[in-house]
């Protein structure tokens, strides 16, 4: 059947063309030069994430800080209206790759690995380090490798978790946040007794809202900030050092430097900067100084770019063993709530339609409640405000809790439907053979809602499973965090969403398949002719 | 002395009252029957004796002791109710729903009480079915099924409300034989029900229940043939259809 559709495709030699065409276009679109695609549009796009003041921070709506004004000069100097694009950590530099953006500008450090990876860096605009905040007084910490002895909280993916991790600190003593300021808060509370990210940005948040925090005194790593761009762009990076350099010259810099880092900036700064030029990526000099020859072999440098829908087996290779782990989390923590959210939704229920006002109300009052605020909200009341009343939970602990509370309002009101879907006459026969109301419930009543109430069940169970995700925020390093974690810096964020996406089904499609089976040995009334293994029948 | 006492029973269900003061005595091995239109309050009486429903007046006296919120627990073990519905545990077999009981209230072994469970469907022509679920047997066979159940607890009182009434036709005679059969075994019965010809042939004393009262009481020739009562005969005419 292939072979003939192949032949059939082959007489028809116009529709052969098309398709040919159609690929040619795509491949010079891809060929042509990022820069050209940037100025034909009008604009460059640029993306950050804006929780990390002074470089970038949003404020009424608005997108302020250091990075953000150097960026803007940037635009200028190429000729084009830069627009921004706000996006979480994790997400930032897998926009590079997938085209959604052309430049990323985040206080990222120039690193290695991150160049090996495929992204190419400009010239460092900006001399960083990481450092150390601690709570006020707590003076166990004074020095990097102090830190292997503690819990250290680190904002994921970031030069601070490599810092912490360089360090000594172990993998189950780190504590990683998708955002700074709740490692702060962990530290804060006490979870964690250190936390390690950029001085600059460090000092400033601290400053607005950390008053029981405190840095120690100097950097434990030095590092160089610039701006990131796909491994393809090379004309438009060298575009982006030559703007960097003129800025740096005619002053802007210095306004700009001085506006948001709040110090002066001295040529000693300049000095660092300039000695520092070779750490960003390698653009052919050919390139920064002529400008508009087209290169030879201006691909030897890094590897051909791969689109945003190749799969990388090497990624996932790579990746295998932090996703078992993370799907290993994800299995037991859905495990623990339902463990926890059954029986507790059964209870609720059973309250809610009691006979006794007083624990009706209070049990409509928990559903309304529960069902009427975030999950994520809920997770974070658990894991960050409880702890100012002296209830303390454990990453794991707080978020299972909070999933089960979370879980138990909607399982309760499944049971209520079924439990109110059992014809009355049940409860009349077993009451008239003189069960009481607990026998009858136990023994006559339950076992039908049961059986009734399984598909709704399983329904909940599956979006527990992926609601189980939002526990991230509290640092789990559950399924959806490690993918997180590994798309952040792998270079092919598609090829790990994707293997997530797999797992996420591999996990969801048996439970299914278990609801189903105990759906049919229950079921022994609507079908008779589909019983399963275990039947009783013909005991 | 009476094994069962009612006197000025009443029952309202908010403004509509539906019993207006019930008095009725029913002696050990004696079948009443108890017929009347739809809505005359025959299931209710029946349910204010094991107290499916709670009177808003008057006493229920079963074996010399007052029928209670406290007490009906107790009572209920001894009083069976088979319910025009049925009312099977359908996610039960036959032999489960005639056991459960046995096992769970009484405390039974499982043993003697499969055994007993046995005797009782044996007893309804229904051993054959023990292992089937409701779900797969006839109407006839359930309303079988569910009076093993009212047995399985030795009742000295069985209630019957209206138990033919949701069957086929067909399927009527099959439940009458087995009320017959225990009617011939000197069981204490009540029976609320439709079929004329039935409670003539097997109660020792009719009751025509007309608006909440007992408008008239007697045996079942007398009744049937010579009513005292005008509306008694006008009922009689309607349901014999002359």
């Amino acid at each position: 059947m292939f072979g003939r559709s192949l032949r059939k495709l082959k007489s028809c030699p116009l529709l052969l063309l098309l398709v040919f065409s159609l690929l040619c276009s795509l491949s010079t679109a891809r060929a042509q030069d990022r820069l050209d695609t940037i100025r034909q549009r009008g604009e460059l796009i640029i993306a950050t994430d804006a929780t990390y003041p002074p470089f970038e921070f949003r404020e009424k709506e608005q997108i302020l800080g250091f990075d953000v004004e150097i960026g803007n000069e940037i635009g200028r100097e190429l000729g084009v209206k830069v627009r921004w694009l706000n996006l979480e950590w994790s997400g930032v530099l897998g926009s590079l790759e997938s085209g959604k953006c052309d430049l990323v500008m985040a206080g990222v450090t120039i690193t290695e690995e991150r160049k090996k990876k495929g992204y190419l860096f400009s010239r460092p605009y900006f001399l960083s380090g990481q450092t150390i905040a601690r709570r006020k007084g707590d003076t166990r910490i004074q020095k990097g490798s102090d830190l292997k002895g503690y819990r250290v909280s680190v904002q994921m993916q970031t030069t601070g978790q490599f810092a912490a991790e360089r360090m000594g600190v172990p993998k189950d003593r780190l504590s990683k946040f998708d955002v700074l300021q709740d490692g702060l808060m962990d530290v804060r509370n006490g979870k964690s007794d250190a936390l390690v990210a950029d001085l600059p940005a460090l000092k400033e948040i601290l400053r607005k809202n950390f008053s029981e925090l405190e840095l120690i005194g100097g950097l434990i790593t030095e590092e160089n900030v610039g701006i990131v761009a796909w491994r393809s762009s090379i004309t438009l990076m060298s575009g982006v050092n030559h703007a960097l350099e003129k800025i740096i010259v005619d002053g802007r810099y210095a306004a700009i430097y001085n506006k948001w880092i709040g110090e002066r900036l001295t040529t000693r700064v300049i000095g660092g900067l300039d000695k520092a030029r070779k750490a960003g990526s390698d653009v052919p000099e050919w390139l920064n100084s002529a400008g508009k020859t087209t290169p030879e072999s201006g691909t030897k440098m890094a590897p051909p770019s791969a689109s945003a829908l190749s799969i990388r087996w090497d990624v996932i290779r790579e990746a295998l063993p932090a996703m078992g782990h993370g799907a290993k989390v994800t299995l037991k923590i859905t495990f623990l709530t339902l463990l926890f959210g059954i029986p507790g939704g059964l209870l609720v229920a059973l309250g809610r339609i009691s006979r006794f006002p007083f624990l009706r109300w209070i049990m409509v009052a928990y559903i309304e409640v529960v069902r009427g605020t975030p999950l994520l909200m809920q997770i974070y009341v658990i894991y960050f405000v409880l702890p100012a009343l002296k209830i303390d939970f454990q990453p794991e602990a707080a978020g299972v809790l909070a999933l089960s509370l979370n879980a138990a309002a909607y399982i309760a009101e499944i049971f209520r439907a079924g439990i109110e879907s059992i014809d009355t006459g049940q409860m009349e026969a077993a009451r008239s053979l003189g069960m009481d109301y607990l026998g009858g419930m136990r023994w006559v009543v339950l076992p039908q809602t049961f059986r009734r109430v399984l598909p709704p069940l399983t329904n909940e169970a599956i979006a527990l499973l992926k609601d189980s995700s939002l526990v991230s925020v509290v640092a789990v390093a559950e399924l959806m965090r490690e993918g997180k974690e590994i798309a952040t810096n792998s270079g092919s964020a598609t090829t790990v969403y994707l293997a997530i996406a797999a797992i996420y089904l591999m996990l969801t499609l048996p439970l299914t398949y278990l609801a189903r089976q105990l759906e049919i040995r229950w079921q022994p009334i609507s079908q008779p002719r589909r019983r399963s293994l275990w039947s009783r029948k013909g005991a | 002395m009476p094994i069962l006492e009612i006197t000025k029973l009443t029952k309202s269900f908010g403004a509509l009252e539906v019993l207006k003061g019930v008095s009725l005595n029913v002696e050990e091995g004696e079948v009443v029957a108890v017929i009347g239109t739809s809505g005359s309050g025959k299931s209710t009486l029946l349910r204010c004796i094991n107290r499916l429903e709670s009177p808003t007046g008057g006493r229920v006296v079963f074996e010399g002791s007052e029928v209670t919120a406290q007490s009906v627990n107790r009572v209920r073990r001894e009083v069976g109710m088979v319910f025009q519905r049925f009312n099977l545990f359908p996610h039960l077999t036959a032999l489960q729903n005639v056991t459960l009981a046995p096992l769970k209230v009484v405390g039974t072994d499982r043993e003697q009480a499969n055994r007993d469970g046995m005797v009782f469907l044996e007893q309804v022509q229904l051993a054959a079915k023990a292992h089937n679920y409701p779900g797969e047997l006839s109407g006839g066979q359930q309303q079988r099924v569910a009076i093993a159940r009212a047995l399985a607890l030795r009742p000295k009182l069985l209630l019957f409300d209206e138990p033919t009434s949701a069957l086929d036709p067909e399927l009527v005679g099959e439940v009458l034989a087995v009320l017959r059969q225990l009617a011939k075994e000197g069981r204490t019965m009540i029976i609320a029900t439709h079929e004329m010809g039935f409670a003539r042939e097997v109660a020792h004393r009719v009751i025509f229940l007309d608006e909440g009262v007992i408008c008239e009481e007697g045996h079942p020739e007398q009744v049937f043939t010579q009513p005292r009562e005008e509306r008694t005969r006008a009922f009689l005419a309607r349901v014999l259809n002359r």
